[in-house]
């Protein structure tokens, strides 16, 4: 019964919200996905109300309980310094994902206008823009990050601004490709000779087309944004205590992983979620949204 | 053939040289004013002016980017300031290490990944896909130096199965010293003839290459199943099909073959990622490659070493991005025309 | 440098102490034996990282070189006298400008050459000359007579405990200044190669790797090898303590040098495992930029640590410390005015300055011990009980090479508001903190609070003499120049190292001995 959504081809009969509904049913996995995204952001969001111990995920320190295994009063133990693990995970909610957010917000922004000229102007522009993306893709990611965050002092601004570096030349050449496929369609040939103005067919035509591969793009990075800005973190190139950064709290932790495990544990899986939620999600949207491209990875 | 190769070598060198200006970039325009941060927070104008002319920034930027380009091109990478080596015979010695242990998860990487992603297009959607996707979904979120830690814990802290860090027993250097010819310990080991060593290295070796290929697997995994279920589409495949082939072959020598094409390029994709992610697991495992170097590097603010580890990894990967390009050029004739 | 162990990573690397043991007389006899008799010292940092010139090294060398050398007297910790070492007996003239040494007879280096007075005053002349490591001990030494083949006679320049500084943890050592013959000691020394008279003579070197340094037994050593002795100790560099800990379970390593204290404290009553603690004579100190901070500041940031806190998130790693100087040492006082953690008074005193609660913040930068994971507690408190008096502590953790320049930069520019670090005496005598920690120093070494007061350097300068003249006097003013250090706050003596090691039950006769920091004496245990 169940077609393959990497094959199914969007059916144009159907209305898109039916549509939507059955893919949605068809793939377990984006609804998973869709779920714990939904909870991860709930958490943020309630964090202050869930959060036993809010004033944890900030200066508050209490070192006579410091190393507390999980327990009623602390459901995922206390750290070396004895602020609630549990507490500081719920907080943990706002700062990656966020990172995640401003992070690909400025990626799209620098992106998506060089990818749009370069593709829709082509020329010398399109080759200079793309061989400075050759450039800047050369780097393994989060090597340039990383390298970037090294020489900048550590902050969480240093870390949005290193990997928003590294990460706007997927979007230049994803917009390129997209732009570039309509610009070369006879009907925009046609607006052309019509004299129709080339913001027009920008905004109009080559944009609109752009959205949904973008979105896709955008959902399926999330993830990996998130677990740069932990590796990064994990370093100590990025939030620095009390920030209750999830990958710092692993490098923390790091010292008293033995016998105290649960200082790691905790603030680990729940950046291990919070990636698989949104790569469910991701992956989820690309096949249901835009299935030519699932082959990519 | 030879023109697409001399093509695509000279678009590497292109690419180099550009990483080059990036990194240049990194260093003398990344910290606002370099001599600035040199001359510390409060420095007077006079002291930055000093500063700037002892780090050689009152010449003209073009003037500095020649001569840092001659100082790469001749050897001289800088001198680190933790290990007060230059930097370069630092990466040299660290490599191998590093090397070993990202071929050592490419390999397990592409023996997990490849079959997975095959049962996974063999009948799409149904629980053994959906089982694998999730999988290799959960491959690529992982953050791989809380898995390190967490593989440590379980299966050398507390069950005790195999070594918690090391290249191998140290203790073993007493009885069947090892031999250094190629730095990679493995190899060291089989060419001695070093049994004991040789099994000692290997068993080191497991917990980091299995963390180091959680990512390459899922990636693999993903890849090949979307491939094979694109080529599964394919003219000639329904033909084989209706031809009556039994599903194995159709999949084995049909789909597979188109698909091994991408994987390759996957491979070398995954090589530069894993590259990098030794960074986070070898100072956990205690495995004297690049990655211990790098995060040595950081905590020392040392900017020299930092910047040559990225230089190196960044040359690498672009370097095994050619190779794989090159060898599949000299296979498959189409590719060529791209 | 030293004082300082620069970790490699994660708190707790153990160094290995690999011994060797053998039974009595057999040495080198039978593989079964000789691989029982090793001894291995785990640590979690490179040990050798200062050179191999027993004249200078000054950093962890001596958990190595203390079983390679050895000095005239040695510290013992149980009596609180000095034993005789290579010296056998000592005595001073009663104004302490005169002290005679016999040296023992028939002692040889491990170039074989024969340990004389003559070869002693060499070393010891060259030791000073070369003005490195803690080659202050020897500044009172005027000349040296050697009047027969075995007695040394010291001439000081003004009174000096001279028999107890020559018991001291650096530059202390008696060793064969003609090793080298006619080339460069030091260049020959750094090969490496060792010149003492010790149990151990170095066996291999690798720079850099887990098995650092391996020591065998000296076979010419004066104190014989009958009786069972371990004949071989390796050091074994192992960054994370978890690592040691596992190590140490399967019978790896002999002797673990540190691990998280929670890790230590799951250790206990594992199955051939034995737990010693013991107070040291090493605290952990926060030297306070008297040069960016004013007195109220100051001392309000000595308020503002929450001491009793500390000790409890250190969980029996820390106990509290009183006044400067650790109990067990000449010019400790157990009653001196000190501060309490009291965050009201701390909000008074920032408010003097015109900062604290409602006023305008104070910023403070603060350097530690990258890996260190006692020093991130203590930040991480700090942290927390500053904020409440509106005072933002920016934490860096730096490898400690780096934390160190940047303590020292020629720059104030650049230097940190408080500086983090262990203490430790290099002889069993408090002078080391005064001399080191406040006096002026125009290019700052150690004296990272950057402390200048004229009277207390006046003081310093004249206090050992006293102590050797007239103890009590001496003493009084020990206590006269804490009362007053403490006053002025240049530093916040946080806690005192409680010693945690763990090691096999495979041996016995160790004892901690504070005057040498986490120094194993090898020979002196019985596998």
């Amino acid at each position: 019964m169940i077609e393959s959504p990497v094959l199914a081809p969007p059916d144009a009969a159907v209305p898109r919200g039916a549509r939507a509904l059955r893919a949605l049913r068809a793939n377990p996995l984006l609804l998973a996905g869709a779920a714990l995204v939904l909870l991860i952001v709930l958490a943020a969001v309630l964090a202050p109300l869930l959060a036993p111990y809010p004033g944890d995920a900030g200066t508050a320190t209490h070192p006579f309980a410091a190393l507390r295994p999980p327990s009623a009063a602390h459901p995922f133990g206390t750290d070396e310094v004895g602020r609630d693990i549990l507490s500081r995970v719920l907080y943990g909610a706002r700062v990656s994902p966020l990172i995640a957010v401003v992070v690909l917000a400025i990626a799209c922004a620098v992106g998506v206008p060089l990818g749009v000229a370069a593709g829709f102007f082509g020329g010398w522009l399109d080759e200079a823009i793309m061989r400075v993306t050759d450039v800047f893709l050369a780097f393994p990611p989060l090597l340039l990050a990383l390298a970037l965050a090294a020489v900048l002092p550590a902050s969480l601004v240093s870390v949005t601004v290193a990997i928003a570096a590294s990460w706007w030349p997927w979007y230049a050449r994803l917009l390129r490709g997209q732009a570039a496929s309509v610009a070369g369609r006879p009907y925009i040939e046609a607006c052309r000779a019509l004299g129709i103005s080339r913001a027009r067919i920008v905004f109009r035509h080559i944009l609109p087309n752009s959205v949904t591969p973008l979105l896709v793009q955008v959902s399926l990075d999330v993830g990996g944004v998130i677990l740069t800005a932990s590796a990064l973190s994990f370093l100590g190139l990025g939030a620095q205590d009390p920030v209750p950064d999830w990958g710092l709290m692993v490098a923390e932790g790091q010292g008293y992983f033995t016998p105290d495990w649960w200082l790691v544990t905790f603030p680990g899986l729940a950046i291990l979620l919070t990636a698989f939620a949104f790569n469910l999600l991701g992956d989820g949207l690309r096949d249901m949204l835009d299935p030519r491209r699932s082959f990519l990875p | 053939m030879l023109v697409f190769a001399a093509r695509r070598i000279a678009l590497a060198i292109g690419v180099i040289a550009g990483v080059l200006v990036v990194t240049f970039a990194v260093v003398h325009l990344v910290p606002g004013d370099p001599a600035a941060a040199w001359a510390g927070p409060h420095a007077t104008a006079a002291q930055i002016a000093r500063a700037r002319r002892a780090l050689g920034l009152d010449r003209p930027v073009p003037a500095q980017l020649a001569s840092y380009f001659a100082g790469i091109a001749t050897g001289n990478w800088g001198t680190s300031i933790h290990t007060h080596q230059p930097v370069l015979s630092d990466i040299a010695s660290a490599a191998p290490a590093s090397l070993e242990l990202v071929i050592t998860a490419l390999l397990l990487a592409v023996a997990a990944g490849v079959p997975l992603g095959l049962v996974s297009a063999r009948r799409p959607g149904r629980p053994a896909d959906q089982l694998i996707r999730a999988g290799s979904i959960l491959g690529v979120s992982m953050p791989i130096f809380w898995m390190a830690l967490i593989l440590q814990l379980v299966f050398a802290q507390r069950l005790r199965w195999l070594p918690a860090a090391g290249e191998y027993s140290p203790a073993l250097l007493f009885t069947h010293p090892l031999v250094r010819r190629t730095g990679l310990p493995v190899i060291d080991a089989l060419l001695a003839g070093n049994w004991p060593m040789l099994g000692s290295t290997l068993v080191h070796l497991i917990l980091p290459a299995v963390v180091v290929a959680a990512y390459p697997a899922g990636l693999i995994a993903r890849m090949v199943r979307a491939q094979v279920l694109d080529a599964l589409g394919e003219a000639h495949i329904l033909n084989a099909r209706a031809l009556g082939f039994p599903e194995r072959q159709v999949f084995g020598r049909f789909a597979l073959k188109l698909a091994w094409t991408p994987v390759a390029a996957a491979v070398a994709l995954v090589f530069g990622y894993s590259l990098v992610n030794t960074f986070l697991v070898e100072s956990i495992f205690d495995w004297p490659g690049l990655g211990s170097y790098a995060a040595a590097s950081i905590t020392t603010l040392d900017t020299p070493a930092i910047l040559g580890v990225t230089l190196f990894v960044a040359i690498a990967y672009v370097l095994a991005n050619l190779i794989v390009d090159l060898a599949q050029a000299a296979i498959d004739p189409r590719i060529r025309l791209r | 440098m030293r004082r300082h162990r620069a970790r490699a990573a994660a708190p707790g690397a153990a160094l290995a102490l690999l011994l060797a043991a053998c039974g009595g007389g057999s040495y080198g006899s039978g593989g079964k034996a000789a691989a029982s008799a090793v001894f291995t010292y785990d640590t979690y940092t490179q040990v050798m990282v200062d050179g191999w010139d027993p004249a200078t090294e000054y950093s962890n060398g001596i958990i190595a070189m203390s079983n390679m050398y050895e000095t005239l007297t040695r510290y013992n910790p149980v009596t609180h006298q000095l034993d005789p070492l290579l010296a056998t007996r000592w005595s001073h003239s009663p104004d302490g400008l005169t002290w005679t040494f016999q040296l023992r007879h028939g002692v040889r280096f491990h170039t074989g050459r024969l340990m004389t007075a003559q070869a002693a005053r060499a070393a010891i002349l060259r030791t000073k000359r070369l003005g490195g490591g803690a080659s202050y001990i020897w500044g009172a030494v005027k000349s040296i007579d050697t009047p027969g083949p075995f007695t040394l006679v010291f001439h000081l320049s003004y009174p000096s405990p001279l028999a107890l500084e020559a018991s001291a943890d650096y530059s202390a050592y008696i060793y064969d200044t003609r090793a080298a013959g006619q080339g460069s000691l030091t260049k020959w020394l750094n090969a490496p190669h060792d010149a003492g008279t010790g149990p151990y003579t170095l066996q291999s070197w690798h720079n850099g790797q887990e098995f650092e340094v391996v020591l065998k037994a000296f076979r010419g050593y004066w104190g014989g090898w009958s009786g069972r002795h371990f004949t071989k100790v390796v050091f074994r560099v192992v960054p994370q303590d978890t690592t040691a800990a596992q190590l140490l379970r399967a019978g790896q390593v002999s002797f673990v040098e540190q691990m998280s204290p929670s890790l230590w404290a799951s250790l206990r009553g594992a199955p051939g495992i034995r737990l010693v603690s013991a107070p040291s004579w090493q605290n952990l100190l926060a030297q306070l930029n008297t040069q960016a901070l004013s007195l109220p500041v100051r001392q309000a940031i000595s308020y503002a640590t929450d001491y009793p806190g500390i000790i409890a998130a250190l969980k029996g790693a820390a106990v509290p410390s009183s006044g400067i100087v650790p109990a067990g040492l000449f010019g400790h006082f157990t009653n001196l005015p000190s501060y309490a953690y009291d965050p009201a008074r701390a909000a008074r005193l920032l408010r003097q300055a015109g900062y604290g609660p409602g006023r305008r913040p104070l910023s403070l930068t603060l350097t530690y011990t990258a890996g260190d994971s006692n020093e991130q507690v203590v930040a991480t408190l700090l942290k927390s009980t500053l904020a409440r008096l509106n005072v933002r502590l920016s934490v860096q953790p730096l490898a400690w090479a780096t934390q160190w320049a940047k303590g020292k930069s020629a720059s104030p520019a650049a230097r940190q508001d408080i500086f983090v670090e262990y203490w430790w005496p290099d002889y069993a005598d408090p002078y080391s903190w005064f001399v080191n920690l406040l006096q002026t120093q125009k290019q700052p070494f150690f004296n990272l609070s950057y402390y200048s007061d004229r009277t207390l350097d006046s003081q310093i300068a004249r206090v050992e003499s006293l102590v050797a003249t007239n103890p009590a006097a001496g003493s009084a003013l020990y206590r006269t120049m804490q009362v007053e250090i403490l006053r002025q706050a240049p530093i916040v003596f946080l806690y005192n190292t409680n010693y945690q090691y763990a090691m096999t039950t495979t041996f016995s006769g160790f004892q901690v001995n504070p005057a040498y920091p986490n120094v194993v004496f090898a020979y002196d245990l019985r596998p």
